[in-house]
């Protein structure tokens, strides 16, 4: 380490203080980036934990859900549960917006309403059987916790996604940056203290040098 | 040096996520979308779950002097994982929310911090404290 700095660097007061500098520099961006890194992982790990509760909550109501449409199915026949699958409004007004985590930009999903009334669902209430409302509405139900897990997923991805990208650099300034600086950095002490102790000795010399010619 | 460059843009890019004006929580609950504008350009959004949650944690008096988003301060100088609330309202509505005594300034800790983002994931934000 010591021969590469040296081939790289010159020993110098000023390169010993523009060192410090730079040394001070990484340090600090290396504490600030490992308290954001620390954050992230908080984040994280929190999300991770809605996503599973989310996941759980998401898939016992499609099973609720798809239940009812079976039983509606059975009721009704499944042509006529399919054109009535058909008449149906199919629109969600859905509010996308972003919540920012550090820089990143994680989305925010919100529905006004998922559940509507029969009569809103669009399809004909006099051709078809209650059980259809019944299993319209374990769906809506569903359809707004899958929303709400789409949002949570996505927000993971972009967390994970940062949670690397810092790392790497934390690791970066960790292992490599302040470890070749502070080398760097003692051998610029190391070579100044060297040429201080040659100097003092040539000074020693001439005085002994001239006592002896005195 | 690159990497001198690449750090300062690093350290100058930490608190891009910051608004360029905070809110009061008044302000908050009467806007038909409640958020911020934030540093980079984008649009901060508040939940209006939390809005609500917050109204409901502290006295309507302090619903003008809550400044939202709250900021979670993280100094490297508190030590790892040690954060700062400021703001006399903000340590009041987050000390009422962990049970803890707060006047002025409120010093967390991070499963403190994990607690509060739970709570308030919209309407609070890291803030890193350049050294």
């Amino acid at each position: 380490m010591a021969a590469v700095a040296a081939a790289v660097v010159t020993p110098t007061r000023m390169e010993l203080l523009r060192l410090r500098r730079r040394v001070g520099l990484a340090q600090r961006g290396h504490d600030l980036l490992r308290e954001k890194m620390d954050a992230l992982v908080i984040e994280f790990f929190e999300v991770l934990r809605r996503i599973r509760d989310a996941r759980v909550g998401a898939l016992k109501q499609l099973s609720v859900a798809y239940r009812a449409l079976s039983t509606c199915s059975a009721a009704m026949g499944t042509i006529e549960t399919q054109q009535a699958s058909k008449e149906a409004r199919h629109e969600l007004e859905v509010e996308v917006s972003a919540r920012y985590i550090m820089g990143i930009a994680v989305p925010t999903l919100e529905v006004e309403k998922v559940e509507r009334s029969a009569l809103a669902r669009g399809y004909s209430l006099h051709t078809t059987s209650s059980l259809l409302d019944e299993a319209s509405r374990e769906f809506e139900k569903a359809l707004g916790l899958l929303v709400e897990l789409a949002e949570l997923e996505e927000s993971a991805r972009a967390i994970a996604r940062e949670l690397e990208k810092t790392k790497r650099r934390v690791n970066a300034l960790e292992y490599l940056v302040i470890p070749r600086l502070k080398a760097t950095l003692k051998f610029i002490m190391m070579r100044l203290d060297e040429m201080e102790r040659e100097n003092f000795l040539r000074l020693k010399r001439i005085k002994a040098m001239l006592e002896a010619r005195a | 040096m690159n990497i001198d460059r690449v750090l300062k843009f690093e350290l100058a890019r930490l608190n891009v996520h910051l608004p360029e004006q905070r809110i009061s929580l008044r302000d908050a609950l009467s806007s038909k979308r409640p958020g911020v504008k934030v540093r980079d350009g984008g649009i901060h959004a508040f939940k209006r779950g939390e809005l609500d949650f917050l109204a409901k944690t502290i006295p309507e008096v302090d619903w003008g002097r809550l400044y939202l988003p709250i900021l979670i301060a993280l100094d490297p100088k508190l030590g790892r994982g040690a954060a700062r609330i400021t703001g006399e309202a903000e340590a009041r509505a987050i000390s009422q929310i962990l049970g803890k005594k707060g006047k002025e300034e409120l010093l967390i800790y991070r499963p403190e911090v994990a607690i509060i983002r739970r709570k308030l994931p919209t309407t609070t934000q890291y803030f890193f404290v350049p050294g």
